[in-house]
């Protein structure tokens, strides 16, 4: 009784205490080039309080079951993405929020973190429960701590970045379905009762080209000055839909997501639909209802322009109808994309071809991560580095060999691309035998192998969406023109086929053996064991010796019987 | 004569009283559990096993509606059948072709999948031998007052069922990971149902007490599938779970349905195998005991007696957050490489 009131009272003070928080919810729609359309919802929760110190036993709108994890497992920063499908950079352009295929995960641990290696394992296997993914597969042998490919997003007061403090791993054969939506949604403020979460209907969003869902928690500056922190946690997914399997192009929020709006979540500050109508010149579309308020962004010499609706009561429905011819539009790939494919074939050696394309005008720093599973051994002297035709250096090289069973293979390198030009990485590498136990149940499907990274800052913001480094909200992208713009491109995962043994080996060589003992058996005993002696042949005619038998048939005697045959082996013993 | 006569009365009226009120509260605790969990475990792997992971599906659709939380569920499922590519309508499994009901539902949480499902985490979930760092919810956190339900589907065989296509647990190891259990206290009374061929031999070999146990098929007999969805391809729902499914949907939290009169949802004619019952370690009689034992929850109702209230002035002061200041900053998102030259 006494803890009831006790807590009631703390309950209270801390209610008053933790309005120093925020939470804004957006979705963002754009159409992509050709036949897709990208939703994207976003929420953001900011919280004014210093992550070092704060012991979430007390929290308002910001999740409290991820803030009992990160201070459990003292992590500064933590990134975590479920996706199913793959981004096609090339045409839909850079999304708001990168992620590769399957399950992606990576964290900053605070300096002070005495074994990172437990912490992270944990922290991995705490998520797995919170976000029903089996995120526990993640361990030391297929992490990394990549060293320029990922650097602190949110705030630091080192004067350096130590990459020890790094984990990264990857799970490419992560399923994403409905159980991970589930835990994901009860993170928000509003769950998805209200507001715009309450669209993420399930029958809708998994029947697209890519969805991805992503929890993103780092410390931020809380103000100007920047000698305090705030904790931000963005959740958000990214859903493309495709017009062949909406059935029209004409596309409204009842018919991508199922329902209309039901108003907005009553803790959120904000709620926002943004509808991207930069291409409304080219292929224009009729926007029902007239927007509230149109914006236009300029970032990094690029205009866009942006429907901007808030949502309460009166707007349930958005929907847009395309009016016009409709013209054949062309594809301008963005700046930089790239791909990856296996060579070789049969079950001893294979290699990796990852292709890099620079479609600027100048030449581009890239950073390039690759990882392998100790199972893929790479042989870093088959590395070749083209561009045009022509050899490339690369400006750093960090190649850290992998040991079984205990550290992945980990290559990273520093680029500069040709302007124009297109790159190809290639490296060999050899198929290893596993452990008959090591095999997972369907072995036959192959292993995979996950996404490579390629950073860069580009200098414009050509097909750009994402949030600058500073920013919270899809609204703090507008006008947000920096000097460079960080993109992070994951090319397709592969699947490898290792050399798989017949698990049903073993029964087969007991049957066969057995077989060959009984036979092998039977001869040697009777050889052994028993004398041969050989008897004379008898002479008798054979109507005689028929004769004989029925006589004695009939005489009832069958004693000697084996008397006819001539050679036959009689035991004695 | 006539006081003797009436303090007779009035000692039968109390006894009478107290004993009616002994009995009512004997009927509010008469099952003796304080709480209920269930553990649903699909074995298989492979799309034309979608049957399988319809089966379980549609027991953690009756259990969550009958009011097991989500929390006191452990589910495990070996694939994906919901956001299988070869599923046309994804995110869905429905336990009949003309889709009646979507038992995946729109808030499924899993807790074990794809390859987290195997014998030795069933065996450690069941015993509570995980290892240390293993989040709640993959946790069996079950005690002496725990009513539990254990669901298995998969394919078996005479004595063993098969996990995911390379393992299989034996009915020994079920019976010793059972016996285990009650020695640790981890139950107070368990409802085992298995839906696999020769299931029947599973539960043959268990000798722990307070176990009533329920198969599909008897040894020597396969169980056999409902029907093929042709828009899917493969076989949807078994036989014995979509009679289970069809009586629980007509179970409420309040029903007065019972244990027994679930025992017999498939009789021969429906099941085409012989649904076999063990019900010699249970003490109570099936048909006295609420279907809602097992699949329904009880919600955790804590007596206090001789409560004082007691009034304390609590003064609080606010908490003055000492928040370390330092210069934050933030580190540019990628390293300059220009310096780097070729």
């Amino acid at each position: 009784m006494k803890a009831i009131l006790l807590l009631s009272i703390i309950g209270c003070i801390n209610c008053v205490d933790s309005l120093s928080d925020t939470f804004t919810e957006e979705l963002f729609l754009k159409p992509l080039y050709s036949k897709q359309i990208y939703a994207h919802l976003h929420f953001s929760t900011k919280w004014d309080t210093d992550y070092v110190i704060e012991s979430f036993r007390h929290t308002h709108l910001f999740p409290r079951a991820l803030g009992e994890i990160i201070e459990r497992h003292n992590v500064q920063e933590l990134h975590l993405s479920l996706t199913a499908g793959l981004w096609r950079y090339e045409t839909w352009g850079y999304p708001i929020v990168d992620a590769a295929p399957g399950a992606e995960l990576w964290a900053w641990f605070k300096p002070d973190t005495q074994d990172v290696d437990k912490n992270w394992k944990e922290l991995a296997s705490s998520l797995s429960g919170l976000i029903c993914a089996s995120l526990n597969f993640i361990d030391v042998p297929n992490s990394i701590s990549p060293e320029y490919s990922f650097r602190p997003s949110g705030v630091v007061n080192q004067p350096f970045v130590n990459s020890s403090f790094l984990r990264y791993s990857a799970l490419p054969r992560e399923i994403v379905c409905i159980e991970n939506l589930t835990p994901w949604k009860k993170l928000l403020p509003c769950e998805s009762r209200k507001g715009l979460a309450s669209l993420l209907n399930s029958l809708r969003i998994y029947n697209t080209r890519y969805h991805s869902v992503a929890i993103h928690l780092r410390p931020v500056c809380r103000d100007a000055e920047c000698e305090l922190t705030s904790l931000e946690v963005q959740q958000s997914v990214a859903l493309v839909y495709d017009y062949g399997i909406l059935g029209t192009r004409n596309w409204s929020i009842r018919q991508l997501f199922g329902q209309g709006l039901f108003g907005s979540c009553p803790l959120a500050k904000s709620s926002t639909v943004y509808v991207d109508i930069t291409s409304n010149s080219s292929s224009p579309f009729l926007l029902i209802p007239d927007p509230d308020e149109y914006v236009t962004s300029k970032r990094g010499a690029y205009t866009s322009t942006f429907a901007k609706y808030d949502i309460n009561g009166d707007i349930d429905h958005i929907s847009a109808t395309y009016i016009g011819k409709q013209n054949v539009l062309i594809n301008s790939p963005p700046p930089l994309h790239a791909n990856q494919y296996l060579t070789g074939y049969g079950q001893e050696r294979g290699g990796i071809v990852i292709k890099l394309y620079n479609n600027h005008w100048e030449s581009l720093d890239v950073v390039v991560l690759q990882s392998l599973p100790w199972y893929v051994p790479i042989y870093l002297h088959t590395l070749k580095i083209q561009s045009n035709g022509k050899q490339l250096k690369p400006l750093v090289l960090k190649y850290i060999p992998g040991k079984l069973r205990k550290r992945p293979y980990y290559l990273e390198l520093v680029l500069r691309l040709p302007p124009q030009s297109t790159t190809s990485i290639s490296v060999d590498f050899e198929h290893v035998f596993l452990k008959w136990t090591e095999y997972p149940p369907d072995a036959s499907h192959g292993f995979y192998i996950g996404s490579t990274i390629i950073s860069s800052m580009l200098n414009v913001a050509r097909n750009f969406t994402a949030l600058p480094q500073d920013g919270l909200t899809i609204a703090d992208s507008f006008n947000a023109s920096r000097s460079g713009y960080l993109v992070q491109v994951r090319t397709e995962v592969m699947v490898i086929t290792l050399p798989t043994p017949d698990f049903s080996m073993p029964y087969n060589v007991i049957c066969l053996a057995c077989t060959v003992v009984a036979l092998a058996f039977g001869p040697l005993h009777n050889i052994t064991t028993k004398r041969l002696i050989l008897k004379p042949q008898s002479d008798e005619k054979l109507l005689v010796r028929i004769k004989n038998k029925i006589l004695r048939v009939i005489k009832g005697d069958t004693n000697s019987k084996s008397s006819d045959d001539s050679t036959a082996a009689t035991s004695e013993k | 004569m006539m006081l003797s006569l009436c303090i007779i009365f009035v000692c039968t009226i109390l006894s009478s009283g107290s004993a009616e009120y002994i009995k009512k509260v004997e009927d509010f605790v008469k099952s003796g559990h304080t709480n209920n969990w269930a553990v649903l475990v699909d074995t298989s792997r492979f799309w034309f096993n979608y049957r399988h992971v319809a089966n379980v599906l549609s027991i953690y659709r009756s259990v969550k509606r009958l009011g097991i939380p989500d929390s006191q569920i452990i589910l495990m499922i070996a694939d994906d059948m919901a956001c299988n590519p070869r599923n046309p309508s994804p995110a869905t499994v429905y336990n009949n072709a003309n889709q009646f009901i979507n038992v995946y539902g729109d808030d499924v949480e899993v807790d074990y999948r794809g390859y987290e499902v195997t014998v030795e985490n069933f065996v450690r979930l069941l015993t509570g031998r995980l290892p240390p760092g293993t989040p709640r919810s993959k946790q069996l956190l079950t005690d002496e007052g725990s009513n539990i339900l254990v669901y298995l589907t998969g394919h078996g065989g005479d004595g063993f069922l098969k996990f995911q296509d390379s393992e299989e647990i034996t009915s020994q190891e079920m019976a010793d990971a059972l016996e285990q259990m009650w020695q640790k206290q981890r139950y107070h009374e368990l409802f085992f149902m298995i839906d696999t061929c020769q299931a029947a031999s599973m539960y043959e070999r268990f000798y722990s007490p307070n176990i009533l146990a329920v198969a599909s098929s008897l040894v020597g007999e396969d169980s056999l599938s409902h029907h093929v969805d042709p828009a899917i391809g493969v076989y949807i729902i078994d036989r014995y779970t979509y009679y289970a499914l069809e009586f629980l949907e007509r179970v409420n939290a309040s029903s007065d349905k019972t244990i027994g009169e679930f025992l017999t949802v498939c009789p021969k004619r429906l099941c085409i195998s012989t649904v076999g019952v063990r019900r010699d370690l249970f003490k109570r009689d099936p048909y006295k005991v609420p279907v809602t034992d097992f699949f329904g929850s009880v919600r955790p109702v804590e007596l206090l007696q001789d409560i004082e209230n007691e009034t304390q002035e609590i003064t609080y002061e606010k908490q003055v957050t000492l928040s370390t200041k330092s210069k934050y900053r933030f580190v540019p998102q990628l390293e300059n490489f220009s310096v780097l030259s070729k």
